[in-house]
């Protein structure tokens, strides 16, 4: 077991080397000079000199595998460098700021997604065929065709404009979560249930619900008891993945609801060549993303102790 | 920044002279919906609002207190005078900080933390007498060495900073005593009061202490609002300062909220959640607003011109006539009425309508298909088989580049694309994000795109170095000209304005007589106001500015 976390971080290690390699290197191919954009527009004159101060004033004078190293070097001591456009702000307190913002989003709309998807998929499995069941399926694939940000404007129009109860945008109160929590519930919702059902279905035609039942067992019991236990092991595949982007995938509802969340300044950041703030988030990212595949392997044999870790 | 393509510097001066037209004819229609906005007698001086309320009896005297919410589209990436970003962050920096003198929302020189100032006869040597018993946020009295300090730190290459290019020409500054300011000049910049005159003053034994990167986030100016808050990507939050020098301003708090979607803006403003936008709102929700009682909506044309850059270094678009040809091609009036609402006026020259250098009797190009094809087949342009002329091999073909995502202009580039076919040119469209346009047309390989850029130094300053002379570092249009060149030098080594004037004529009959770039409009800017603040400027001529003017108002 030590061997295999052992063996597993090492690779890790390498694809975030990888990562943060081809991050700079893409960053760099990209077409556009930060100075100009840091110019802005209308600069009466700006003589090459200038220009050149500028430059040196950011590092960006240095030649590529200096700012790499340099940056790498900084990333191993916790220091992500400056942002460029937020001149000067550490580019870790950036971070810091905006992730609580999208982990609570995703945190929330997770639990809510799993509270009302679980019982909604257990149920239709087991009223397989039958009214319920449909309901579920059609509530399922609206929900995954739904688009964000024409379910965000609705709900805005519908609970801001019309009704009065809720703040259009921001996180000022409580309720300014309320509306993003909901969309992102329902898109991740359709797919919990769908699991749910189906990993459900699965596990009733199993010897051992059927044994169960014939032991005189009530039906409650040998779903809940037996059939649901099994059934969930999908599911945490699925939140597993979920776990790895739960700094990300929320771009399009923090713009909506004007949210400061890692989404937006991610986006932000790339239209703004701000090639310190984008290159660090892309390794938190992918440090993240590694974590959450390791930790989700480790859960798996705790959960199914019919797994085992090989190697 | 430009990525919806406008001047920011110095605030950005907007006027034209169909304004003024409208301004002078009573019941035009600005002046319809103008006419809830603001008391007759409203403030347009640095009068302290308590004593000016008398003299507009209709809307009542301004009462103290109260937030209001302003809406902006980016974040505030920083506070600092050299943060030369979007408008959202200069009217937060406005607040909290004074210039010397600035061009107010009606063109005209204001005097803030001057007292008078005085321009030498040689033109090189401007000297400020400054108020007294001005304070800072911090307490400190405000001084001559505030003002040196702050212009010889953002002038200074070695501090890197963005804006340094306004402080052009500046060799010494002096100060011979603490309320007069002496600044020597190398050579001879007519663009003096509208650049550094204009930049705001900062504390400066307090930023010598904690430098650049943390004044950014903790400013102390002179200004009617300090800062209290400052969340970047979520909100900028500035008090009253009890002790300002043109009196306490009226309204407690004033919050900018970042809300990057324009539907989400107007949503806001209808539920009252907002006050005011700082970026304007979609054309067509901003004209509606201007329908309702409820809101006040101030307008003023821009500076820059919506146009199409074109690489006049390409073969099939360096012959002045084709240019001309596609001019001719293009249906600017129906651009204006069909594809933006009717919020902007036809461009015939690189310097806004309004402007004292403008030239109302330019070469003008009227929508005719019949003139454009004459002048292309003259050029010897030939159409081919599918209808694109071609010259020599080269076919009459170029592509466009527009901003990605840019829902507002693409149209006007697809309707440009259709009716140019109708004189055998054809416009490819790609897009790409705006850092890549800028890039490949100020070096050259791209072919055009469109937004909106100053081909101008605002309404106030005619300069138009950095985009049409040959060096200039926005030469988007590859435009070499000897005698644009001379002209826009010389232009700027004179001080007075009615000799000065005859260098931007022949500017602008070059300009219009050679289209390095296809112009098409001067847009209106449209900021939507929330009728319960009070004391809001009557007809303005600039947008923008007239936020800096928020000490004045007042919510009723």
């Amino acid at each position: 077991m030590a061997r295999y976390i052992t063996v597993r971080l090492f690779h890790g290690a390498i694809v975030i080397i990888l990562i943060s390699l081809l991050t700079f290197i893409v960053l760099r191919l990209m077409p556009g000079d930060p100075v100009f954009l840091l110019l802005g527009e209308g600069q009466v004159r700006i003589s090459e000199e200038q220009i050149q101060a500028i430059r040196t004033r950011w590092g960006l004078d240095k030649s590529y595998p200096e700012q790499y190293l340099i940056w790498a070097g900084n990333m191993f001591t916790g220091n992500f460098g400056e942002s460029i456009i937020r001149t000067g702000v550490p580019v870790r307190d950036m971070i810091l700021e905006a992730a609580p913002v999208t982990l609570q989003l995703n945190v929330y709309s997770m639990l809510l997604a799993l509270a009302l998807s679980v019982p909604l998929g257990i149920w239709a499995a087991v009223k397989r065929n039958t009214a319920v069941d449909y309901a579920s399926s059609v509530i399922s694939v609206v929900g995954i065709a739904t688009p964000n940000f024409w379910l965000s404007l609705m709900l805005i129009i519908l609970f801001s404009l019309m009704l009065g109860w809720l703040p259009p945008f921001g996180l000022r109160s409580w309720q300014g979560f309320i509306m993003p929590v909901i969309v992102l519930a329902i898109e991740q919702m359709a797919v919990f249930t769908r699991v749910m059902r189906s990993s459900t279905i699965e596990a009733l035609k199993q010897d051992y619900v059927r044994t169960a039942t014939a032991k005189g067992l009530s039906r409650n019991a040998v779903i809940l008891g037996h059939a649901v236990r099994n059934s969930l092991l999908p599911l945490v595949t699925v939140i597993g993945f979920n776990i790895a982007f739960l700094l990300s995938g929320t771009i399009v509802v923090e713009t909506i609801f004007a949210l400061p969340g890692i989404g937006r300044l991610f986006t932000d950041s790339i239209f703004r060549l701000d090639y310190q703030v984008v290159q660090s988030l892309v390794v938190v990212l992918a440090v993240l993303v590694v974590a959450a595949n390791l930790l989700t392997d480790l859960v798996y044999a705790v959960i199914d102790p019919r797994i085992r870790i090989s190697r | 920044m430009n990525t919806e393509g406008r001047s920011t510097t110095s605030g950005g001066r907007r006027l034209t002279r169909r304004d003024f037209l409208r301004a002078t004819a009573v019941g035009g229609s600005a002046a319809v919906f103008l006419a809830a906005c603001a008391p007759a007698g409203a403030p347009t001086g640095g009068a302290a609002p308590t004593t000016a309320a008398g003299e507009a009896p209709v809307a009542g005297a301004p009462k103290q207190g109260g937030t209001m919410v302003w809406l902006g589209h980016q974040e505030v990436a920083g506070l600092s005078p050299d943060d030369a970003g979007p408008d959202v962050q200069a009217v937060m920096i406005n607040n909290i900080h004074n210039p010397l003198v600035y061009y107010n929302e009606f063109n005209e020189l204001e005097l803030v933390l001057a007292d008078s100032y005085e321009i030498a006869e040689d033109g090189l040597t401007y000297t400020f007498k400054l108020k007294e018993g001005v304070k800072f946020h911090d307490g400190s009295d405000f001084t001559s060495a505030d003002v040196k300090y702050t212009w010889d730190y953002y002038r200074n290459p070695d501090n890197g900073a963005v804006r340094a290019g306004l402080f052009t020409g500046v060799s010494e500054i002096e100060t011979p005593d603490d309320l007069t300011v002496v600044v020597k000049m190398a050579t001879i910049n007519a663009a003096s009061l509208a650049n550094w005159a204009s930049f705001p003053i900062v504390q400066s034994t307090y930023h010598a202490e904690v430098g650049e990167s943390t004044y950014r986030t903790a400013p102390i100016g002179t200004g009617a609002y300090k800062l209290k808050e400052w969340r970047a990507a979520e909100f900028t939050e500035l008090e009253a300062f009890e002790d300002h020098f043109r009196g306490r301003p009226n309204i407690d708090i004033i919050r900018l909220e970042v809300v990057p979607e324009p539907s989400v803006r107007t949503i806001a403003l209808q539920t009252g959640d907002a006050d005011a936008t700082v970026w304007p709102l979609l054309v067509e929700d901003s004209l509606s607003f201007a329908q309702d009682p409820n809101y006040v909506v101030l307008k003023a044309l821009g500076n820059s011109i919506k146009h199409f850059p074109l690489n006049n270094s390409l073969p099939q678009l360096s012959d002045k006539r084709v240019r001309q040809a596609m001019m001719y091609g293009l249906d600017r009036e129906r651009i204006v009425a069909d594809l933006w609402q009717g919020a902007a006026s036809v461009a015939h020259s690189n310097i806004p309508p309004s402007s004292f250098y403008y030239d109302p009797n330019l070469k003008q190009y009227p929508y005719d298909v019949e003139q454009a094809k004459a002048l292309l087949d003259e050029a010897g342009w030939v159409p081919g088989s599918d209808g694109v002329r071609a010259k020599d091999g080269v076919r009459l073909s170029f592509t466009m580049t527009t901003i990605t995502g840019d829902q507002a202009r693409r149209p006007i580039a697809e309707f440009a694309q259709q009716q140019l076919k109708e004189i055998g040119v054809e416009i490819q469209l790609a897009e790409a994000p705006v850092a890549s346009i800028l890039e490949g047309l100020r070096n050259g390989t791209l072919e055009s795109s469109i937004f909106n850029w100053t081909y101008n130094n605002g309404a106030i300053e005619p300069d138009p170095f950095s985009t049409l002379h040959s060096t200039g570092g926005n030469n988007f249009n590859q435009f070499k000209n000897a005698e644009m060149d001379r002209l826009i030098e010389e232009g700027l080594q004179v001080v007075d304005p009615e000799e000065r004037r005859k260098y931007y004529d022949q500017i602008q009959a070059i300009f219009v007589e050679e289209v390095p770039c296809l112009y098409l409009q001067y847009d209106e800017w449209l900021n939507v106001f929330s009728a319960r603040v009070k004391g809001l400027p009557v007809d303005p001529k600039a947008s923008t500015v007239w936020f800096y003017r928020a000490h004045e108002w007042w919510l009723d």
